[in-house]
């Protein structure tokens, strides 16, 4: 058994879950949905004279829906791991698929990579597709009243996809801890859509920068940062990028030790 | 075709309580072996140790002399089945088994052979939480037997199945170790052991208690129920 083997098993597993799907459409339909509102406001806003009243360009519209797309990816970290704790019903039996799946694969470290791996692909390709097409969308919307483009459109793109991938493998290593999708969900969504622990924190000391929310944002937000000393994008990238590899690891010992 | 599960000297413990206490068995090749014991003896722990999944506090469970997590493509040596089917819910019959097909490099064909099998092969498109208690055993089953394995090592393999299931499983594991393979199965069942296996192993509260051939474990009492209420030390009525 290769690694190419668990990983092929992996990917498979993952992406034919339901759960899988909406996660997907979430990442992929969200950041279009609210990058055509933010667009409409920004013509708006152009046509009548008042640009400071939204986000200044089609580019600003398109990043500052970012958070939603998180969405999807927290949801799709969980259910790779989740779903092997998902507990079947007393009446057909009971059982959870991680006996399965750690009986075809005994070694655990081979089981979390793949899992990663997977995450990692397919968070990469709805960052592909979903990315260019808000670009495209909030560009056709504001059309030739848009101000020039501002620099950077390119590295703050890739900055966002990093930042979801980040997102989504910190939201499966908390899985590991949990054994169960249901808390990371909800702790993981509040705080990357409505109330953010590490902006409230920002407020009482400049440490919370190096959160690894707050400092991955760096990667991508470009001036829309409400927040003073934020880390340049590269530093908040690699901040964000040394919890998530901190948390795996230590998943991964749990992961190891524990009795499936 | 030689294929030995050996455990020994096997002990667990779960916070302070000791739930097995030097388990020690061997199931041989062209044999079945039943593991017999009241709930909770240690039937399960045992299972899931020599399958890797659960650690032993001391001794070793081995598969051909090398444990389950050394195993390259372990499907291919041991098949298993514990509680259910092992699926899940939101996953159709061949979607769980295609996974599991990749994962070891079986061949995807097989998936369709084992639903077949099994009797599940126009249910292969079900949504496993629609099943049955009967059709996820028969799943966990034709999990099994995937791999084309040597060894079955089943926990409760008859629960749930109607009186057709049962004559069929038994039909089939007979089948197995005839040809050669090993075949360990638990239950709590006495009648069904009774049927199925050439060898016992009983175990209760976390030791085991008597081990051998089944009329020798029997000798000396009219019936199994006998012999497995004076080993175990369980009352009639007190389970």
């Amino acid at each position: 058994m290769t690694f190419f083997d668990t990983v092929a098993a992996e990917t498979r597993k993952t992406a034919t879950l339901p759960a899988t799907a909406v996660a997907l459409a979430v990442t992929v339909l969200g950041p279009v949905a609210i990058t055509l509102i933010n667009a409409v406001g920004v013509r708006a806003a152009l046509r009548s004279g008042r640009p400071e009243l939204a986000y200044t360009s089609p580019v600003e519209a398109v990043f500052s829906a970012v958070p939603i797309g998180t969405v999807g990816a927290v949801v799709l970290g969980v259910v790779a791991v989740g779903g092997e704790y998902t507990a079947n019903s007393a009446r057909i039996g009971g059982g959870r698929q991680i006996t399965t799946t750690l009986t075809a694969t005994p070694s655990r470290l081979g089981v979390l990579a793949a899992k990663a791996v997977t995450v990692v692909l397919l968070v990469a390709v709805a960052a592909l597709v979903v990315i260019p097409a808000s670009l495209a969308l909030a560009g056709g919307i504001v059309g030739t009243e848009a101000p020039p483009a501002p620099e950077g459109v390119l590295s703050r793109s890739v900055g966002a996809g990093i930042y979801w991938m980040l997102t989504a493998l910190i939201a499966l290593a908390i899985t590991v801890f949990t054994r169960n999708g249901i808390v990371p969900i909800i702790v993981l969504v509040v705080n990357s859509t409505l109330v953010s622990v590490s902006v409230l924190l920002s407020h009482l000391t400049p440490l919370a920068r190096f959160l690894p929310d707050l400092a991955g944002t760096s990667m991508f937000a470009g001036d829309l940062l409400a927040f003073d000393d934020a880390l340049a994008p590269v530093t908040g990238g690699l901040v964000m990028a040394t919890w998530t590899a901190g948390l795996l690891a230590l998943a991964s010992a749990v992961f190891l030790r524990r009795d499936a | 075709m030689v294929l030995m599960l050996s455990v020994e000297r096997l002990v667990k413990r779960r916070g302070s309580r000791e739930i097995l206490t030097d388990v020690t068995f061997r199931a041989t090749p062209g044999r079945v072996t039943g593991l017999l014991g009241p709930n909770g003896a240690g039937k399960s722990s045992t299972l899931r140790i020599l399958l890797g999944l659960d650690r032993a506090d001391a001794g070793t469970a081995l598969v051909d002399g090398q444990p389950y997590r050394r195993l390259r493509q372990p499907l291919r040596t041991v098949g298993s089945m514990l509680d259910g089917s092992g699926a899940h819910r939101s996953r159709t019959a061949r979607n769980h088994l295609t996974w599991m097909a990749r994962s070891n490099g079986i061949p995807v064909r097989r998936v369709a052979e084992v639903l077949d099998q099994v009797g599940l092969g126009a249910a292969g498109g079900t949504r496993v939480g629609r099943f049955s208690l009967g059709m996820c055993q028969r799943l966990g089953l034709a999990a099994a037997l995937l791999g084309e394995p040597r060894a079955l090592v089943l926990d409760e393999p008859v629960n749930g199945l109607d009186p057709e299931g049962i004559r069929w499983i038994r039909v089939l594991l007979r089948g197995h170790a005839d040809a050669g393979g090993t075949v360990l199965l638990s239950s709590h069942l006495m009648t069904e052991v009774d049927e199925i296996a050439d060898d016992l192993v009983v175990i209760a509260h976390g030791r085991v208690v008597a081990a051998g051939p089944i009329r020798e474990v029997t000798a000396g009492y009219p019936t199994l129920e006998d012999a497995f209420f004076a080993l175990t030390g369980a009352t009639a009525g007190g389970r």
